[in-house]
């Protein structure tokens, strides 16, 4: 009977170490304790482009992740992406409502993400805000285009 | 002309016959499962021969592959000026494809061609034959425990060996090449999800579960009872299994990473 | 009154392995309470017939009636149930060989009976104590030799007082005195019991001295049958053959095969 004792204790151990596996990944490796520390509260901002942007990017502020974004729709009327953000509970009372939303690239090449700049309105964000200052995503194929663009005006008139 | 068409259609109505077989060997197998409940420690021992016994080996390839990871992933993206992102490179790699795929392959090799070859011995020595004479059912004494054993250790390995391979990528990357120890966790926190990566991961090995100790089960069961018949079956099921192991990755991956 | 029917009918047995007869057209009965024998040569089928009789193969046609039963109709939990009632003795003995000689007698017990340890631990000494084994119970099957391992699968046989037992070929690896022994102790269980017994055995001597009846199958079907004294002076030049082990005779040693010369031929062209 001793040897039977053996055998459920390793088999215990060995469950434990699987299940303890699981969960370092969950909690450590995952964004599931971001994800999962519940609350949080959702609002919206309308851009004229997103580029790249995806579904569970970042939404950060002065370089601080505060939330994500969990969806992205688009307006009919209006031709706009409508993008609603996830803002971590933590952060709540600390978005200003007049706070100016940029969609960046994470390096030249990178990922992109939203930039919160905060205003300095008193009133702040809550669930349904609207972040009404926006700027879209730089489209590399665009700025090459302007850019190419304006050098060839420039060679005009120096002609 | 007419013969090789014989040939092949003989070839086809006998995979289709092994393949209903097969299939009707797992459903009694996964209808036997009240037997676990009867008899809970004919689990708890193939828990044992299945589980446990493969830890070692996947504990140590786990770490070591992570450990290549954290080197060659530094190599790459230092040259990019992006080894903040390493976690990130080493943590996905093992999650989604590594753990889950090298476990089974493994899992294979190491309690696969052992389950067939216990299988296939019992069969060559008449004890499934003696237990069914003994009013015994042997696909639920024998078969059902082994593969629900298989089925629930796949994925503890699987977890194990990227929980593992994450430690050794950490290990190397930021304990000897010098990467930024918050970046690395930070980076990682951020770009793996775990509904995406890490369930699916788990999803992943669940089936390789399935399919390599079903693969196993079935080889053993039908094996030629001679000693060379159960050395054939032995072979086969380390080469059907690593085939359908990598074939399914890639469907599973399609259907999960795709979008 | 149902005592005097035979326990197991057999009537038109066919079966097929591949495109060969094993069996075409064979009728049997096995007498209640009696212990049968039956005998043939090597490969006819013996380990085959008892593989029908308990339900581990279907046959062809023809049907095996098992105590009122039919054997190769029986649903799955029918067949199961049936099978309690029978016991079988394997050619290799057929242990569990990842359990120790005790666990292994006493595995039917624990199985099919809700006994008490103390019971199961008496039961299953004196099975091994009816073989001469009782010393052995702490070994593994690999630590015994092949008769040994034969008497183990003898006590686990019986382990479960069935009404019939079919051993396969009992008396090979035997010496002398475990020989005597065995067929003793399967002569006790009949008549102590009322069990009925069917013995598989190329042992002409020991199968006259312990059987009631004997059957006689070669090429598929029963060559003769009848009570050992008659068997051993028949007047068929077949049987008298057989049961006197001469190799001159009817009897075929060989698998059916093309002439030799035939076969050498074919192998040059
Ligand atoms: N699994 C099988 N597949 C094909 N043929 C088989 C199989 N098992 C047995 N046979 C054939 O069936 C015939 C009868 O086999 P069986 O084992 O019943 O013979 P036996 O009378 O018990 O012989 P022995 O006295 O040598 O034990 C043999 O000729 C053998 O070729
Ligand atoms: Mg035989």
């Amino acid at each position: 009977m001793n040897n039977n004792r053996m055998l459920e204790i390793t088999v215990g151990a060995f469950m434990a170490l699987g299940l303890l596996a699981l969960f370092f990944l969950s909690m450590q490796v995952s964004n599931l304790s971001a994800a999962s520390s519940g609350g949080g509260y959702n609002v919206e901002a309308r851009f004229d482009n997103i580029g790249s942007l995806k579904v569970r990017s970042p939404v950060t502020m002065a370089g601080v992740r505060v939330g994500r974004v969990s969806a992205i729709d688009f307006d009919r009327k209006t031709f706009e992406a409508v993008v609603t953000l996830h803002i971590d509970s933590d952060y709540e009372q600390a978005i200003p409502d007049d706070t100016f939303a940029k969609i960046f690239t994470a390096g030249l090449l990178g990922e992109q993400y939203i930039g919160l700049d905060a205003g300095g309105s008193p009133n702040f964000l809550a669930e349904g805000g609207k972040i009404s200052l926006t700027q879209s995503a730089l489209v590399l194929e665009e700025i090459i285009g302007q850019f190419l663009f304006s050098k060839a005006e420039e060679g005009g008139k120096v002609e | 002309m007419l013969d090789l068409l014989a040939r092949l259609g003989r070839i086809g109505i006998g995979s289709l016959e092994q393949l209903g077989r097969g299939h009707l060997l797992l459903l009694y197998m996964v209808v036997g499962v009240g037997e676990l409940f009867t008899h809970p420690r004919l689990l708890l021992k193939q828990l044992y021969s299945v589980g446990v016994l493969s830890l070692l080996i996947v504990a140590i390839s786990g770490t070591f592959v992570g450990m290549v990871l954290g080197l060659q992933g530094y190599y790459i993206l230092s040259q990019f000026g992006a080894e903040q992102t390493l976690g990130v490179m080493v943590s996905a790699s093992l999650v989604r494809e590594l753990g889950p795929v090298v476990t089974a392959l493994l899992f294979a090799g190491r309690a696969g061609s052992a389950l067939t070859a216990e299988i296939g011995l019992m069969k060559a020595t008449e004890q499934l034959s003696g237990l069914e004479m003994m009013a015994v059912n042997p696909v639920k004494r024998i078969l059902t425990p082994r593969f629900f054993a298989g089925h629930i250790s796949m994925p503890m390995l699987a977890a194990m060996f990227s929980a593992l391979g994450v430690m050794g990528g950490y290990f190397v990357g930021v304990g000897l090449l010098g990467v930024d120890d918050g970046a690395f966790w930070s980076q990682m926190q951020a770009k793996i999800d775990f509904d995406d990566d890490v369930l699916n991961g788990v999803i992943k090995s669940l089936v390789f579960g399935l399919v390599c100790t079903w693969i196993a089960l079935f080889q053993g069961y039908s094996a030629v009872p001679t000693a060379e018949g159960v050395s054939r079956a032995t072979t086969r099921t380390v080469v059907h299994s690593s085939l359908a192991v990598l074939g399914l990755d890639f469907i599973l991956t399609a259907l999960m990473f795709g979008e | 009154m149902r005592d005097d029917k035979p326990l197991v009918t057999i009537r038109g047995l066919r079966f097929l392995r591949g495109d060969r007869a094993i069996f075409d057209g064979v009728d049997l009965d096995i007498p209640r309470g009696k212990v049968t024998a039956i005998m043939g040569p090597s490969g006819t089928g013996k380990t085959t017939l008892l593989k029908l009789i308990g339900g581990q193969l279907r046959p062809a046609a023809g049907t095996i009636n098992v105590d009122g039963e039919l054997v190769h109709q029986l649903a799955t939990r029918d067949l199961y149930r049936l099978r309690m009632r029978m016991g079988m003795l394997f050619q290799s003995g057929a242990l569990l060989t990842d359990i120790s000689v005790f666990e292994n007698v006493a595995y039917p017990l624990r199985e099919h009976t809700g006994l008490p340890e103390s019971l199961i631990r008496k039961l299953v000494l004196l099975k091994l104590e009816a073989v001469g084994l009782r010393g052995a119970r702490d070994l593994m099957p690999h630590e015994l030799s092949g008769g040994m391992a034969r008497r183990v699968a003898l006590a686990r046989a019986i382990a479960l007082d069935p009404m019939m037992i079919m051993y396969d070929e009992p008396f090979t690896g035997q010496d002398p005195i475990s020989m005597g022994v065995l067929v003793k102790l399967i002569r006790s269980l009949n008549d102590a019991s009322r069990l009925t017994s069917i013995i598989v055995s190329h042992d002409v001597r020991e199968a006259a001295q312990i059987a009631d009846y004997i059957y006689l199958i070669s090429n598929g079907i029963v060559i003769e049958h009848g009570v050992p004294e008659a068997m051993l002076s028949s007047a068929s030049e077949w049987t008298s053959q057989f049961m006197n082990g001469l190799a001159d005779g009817p009897v075929p040693f060989h698998y059916p095969a093309p002439a030799l010369e035939q076969d050498l031929m074919g192998a040059a062209g």
